[in-house]
């Protein structure tokens, strides 16, 4: 296992063995410790005290399948607590092949200057000048890059909102077609990259030395038993491969927990015109591909390619969260309208939750109509071009109910909330209110556990707990590189089991129950939460927005209803 | 009596003339519930089958409602 530290001030990079006290951590795990030991808390998330690491999952490089992820993390400008956004892709596997644990992009090159970090078949990192691509949109500038180091390159990279260091900005993954269509979205990840000089992170995908597996006759035979269950469970074998994430549209609409016109009521009116079932009718019908293979080694399929009506790739994979920012938050039920959308934000490089909500907060506060898909499209315009106006909405939903002095600004910690409305779903609140990295879609996701009917959503009782054992899982899941998919598969206690098998043989160590998902899960929270508290956050930042304590949501008409002091006891280990 | 059911996710396969708009119309006994309508439609356990009625998830055992619309649909982990 290897460290590359990239120092962009002076342009240095150091190979490092990985110390001791990071051994056995990949993904989220590597990043969030890492960045808790290194990272000074009270630092600017823009200055050269900020370390921005990539760190493909522990199991990335493996033969696992579907472990093509790569963290992303670093203190963030959007929330000012510590983050960790994935992304699908290539560049999970293309890093784990070469036995990298992590790169860490450290200091900050001078204003002005821009450059790749370009790592080869052999693992040599090279910072290369790339001022010719200053402001260069992500389609584009995958397209180059790829043209000129190969097609089998995976790619990093800013667009120009990154560069502008806007606080929604992302960080663009590519894909197994070499679109820049997945991202690392959440958190404004990619304005730190801007400010460090760094466009891309350009990285061979044919390395040929992963780490060494320490049992590899039972790690194959742990392998064959995972996927076996990964590929049973219904939701892999039937929804996301015909429906991908869009499947959830309708389940969450039925329950009236859809966050619509900016979370003002819990169905939108016309979600049938953009649920997953609509979707893949309408590009099945287009020649489009509903069931796409998005990451390297993936045996699920839940991405897609959505196509226009004469059969041109508009874009690709048009998820759950996007389809609920872009068209539930705005009133726009309109999967055309959503899909470029979604196109828009991949190419200039903001996240699309972010950005949608953002829009959403805009349009209630009277600047534009819900619904009008036309002004959300030039707004986003806005944001490419680096308008005023754009640099505004680029703020995130804050900022723009700063900007019109509105008080209906969905987010916690500074990140909107996800697709979920914590009024309808109560657990959601509670991951959205107490997760170290600001509301989030997956780190404690509920939604499963209601249509399972194993808790009712709209009481308060059983929702710290299911909230706090599935952010546990989550932050030992996002550690290995798996994909959402393939963890939540995993989840039950033979799911359990089998992956315990699996990272026992990898590591060559005996794992008890305890040991993962939850020893390691509680290590990464704990680390997290230590570093939001030194950078000055307290129990009162684990809190909703007061409207959703005080204004009821239609249809249920219920509000959110844990009290403070539950919330606090979310994490009391 | 008869309950109007709307499919969603891949249920919608198994019924090849199902058209969205209309959904299906199912002849259930009086006080039918909700395995009852599952085993009737022929969905097995293992799809993963959910109802929600007037926004609330059912459970196996919940009886049916004269004239109240049934959403039948699949149990999906988040994303
Ligand atoms: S299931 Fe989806 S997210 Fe997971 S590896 Fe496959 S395409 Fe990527």
């Amino acid at each position: 296992m290897k460290l590359i530290r990239v120092n962009m001030s002076d342009k240095t990079i150091r190979v490092e063995d990985v110390p001791p006290e990071y051994r056995g951590l990949g993904g989220r795990g590597l990043t969030s410790i890492m960045i808790n030991a290194e990272v000074p808390p009270k630092c600017d998330p823009l200055g050269p005290e900020n370390k921005l690491i990539f760190a493909p999952g522990l199991l990335s490089g493996t033969v696992l399948p579907n472990t093509s992820r790569v963290s992303v993390g670093a203190k963030s400008p959007l929330t000012g607590g510590i983050k960790e956004s994935n992304a699908g892709g290539t560049m999970g596997a293309a890093l784990g092949r070469l036995g990298i644990a992590a790169v860490v992009v450290e200091g900050q090159a001078p204003e002005g200057e821009l450059y790749f970090l370009r790592i080869d078949q052999n693992g040599e990192a090279s910072l290369v000048p790339a001022q010719e691509y200053r402001g260069m949109r992500t389609y584009q500038l995958v397209e180059k890059i790829l043209a000129r180091y190969g097609e089998k390159t995976a790619v990093l990279c800013i667009g120009p909102a990154g560069e502008y260091k806007l606080a929604v900005a992302s960080i663009q993954s590519s894909d197994t077609d070499g679109h820049p269509c997945r991202a690392a979205g959440r958190g404004g990840l990619g304005a730190v990259m801007g400010a460090k000089g760094l466009k891309a992170l350009v990285v061979d995908q044919r390395g040929k030395s992963p780490d060494p597996v320490a049992d590899p006759e039972a790690f194959k035979e742990a392998v064959k038993e995972v996927v076996r269950i990964v590929k049973a469970d219904h939701m892999n074998a039937e929804v996301m491969p015909k429906l991908g994430t869009a499947g959830l549209v309708a389940p969450v609409n039925s329950m009236g927990a859809f966050p619509s016109y900016n979370a003002r009521r819990g169905v939108l009116e016309g979600w049938e015109n953009i649920c997953g079932e609509r979707m893949a009718e309408i590009i099945q019908e287009r020649g489009g591909n509903p069931t796409h293979m998005g990451c390297s080694q993936c045996v699920v399929h839940c991405s897609n390619v959505f196509v226009d009506e004469q059969g041109k790739y508009v874009t690709s994979s048009l998820e759950y969260e996007t389809i609920w920012a872009m068209g539930g938050m705005t009133g726009i039920a309109d999967l055309d309208a959503i899909a470029r959308l979604d196109n828009l934000c991949d190419d200039i490089g903001v996240d699309t939750m972010s950005t949608g909500v953002a829009i959403a907060v805009a349009m209630d506060a009277g600047y534009k109509e819900f619904g009008d898909a036309e002004a959300a499209i030039e707004m986003v315009e806005e944001i490419g071009r680096g308008t005023e106006f754009g640099r505004i909405l680029g703020g995130g939903p804050v900022a723009v109910g700063k900007h019109f002095n509105h008080d209906r600004v969905p987010v916690v910690k500074g990140q909107s909330i996800a697709a979920y409305d914590p009024r309808a779903m109560q657990g959601h609140g509670v991951t959205f209110a107490t997760s170290p990295m600001g509301a989030d879609h997956t780190a404690g996701n509920v939604v499963g556990m209601y249509l399972q009917g194993l808790l009712d959503p709209l009481k308060p009782e059983g929702q710290v707990e299911a909230s706090r054992f599935l952010q546990i899982a989550m932050a030992a899941f996002d550690t290995m590189g798996q994909c959402f998919m393939a963890s939540v598969a995993l989840l039950g206690p033979d799911g359990g089991e089998a992956f315990r098998r699996l990272l026992s043989a990898y590591l060559g160590t005996p794992l008890g129950p305890d040991d993962f998902p939850h020893a390691l899960g509680v290590r990464v929270l704990k680390a997290e939460r230590e570093f939001n508290r030194k950078a000055g956050f307290t129990k009162e930042d684990d809190r909703l927005p007061r409207f959703f304590y005080e204004e009821p949501l239609p249809p249920h008409n219920t509000v959110f209803l844990i009290s403070d002091e539950e919330l606090d006891s979310t994490f009391d280990f | 009596m008869k309950v109007r059911v709307n499919l969603y996710g891949t249920l919608r396969q198994r019924f090849p003339a199902y058209r969205p708009s209309e959904g299906i119309e199912v002849e259930v006994p009086e006080g039918a519930t909700v395995r009852d309508l599952l085993s009737l439609l022929d969905i097995p356990q293992s799809q993963g089958a959910v109802v929600i009625v007037e926004g609330r998830v059912l459970k196996a055992e919940d009886k049916l409602r004269r004239g109240v619309p049934v959403n039948v649909l699949q149990a999906i982990g988040g994303g």
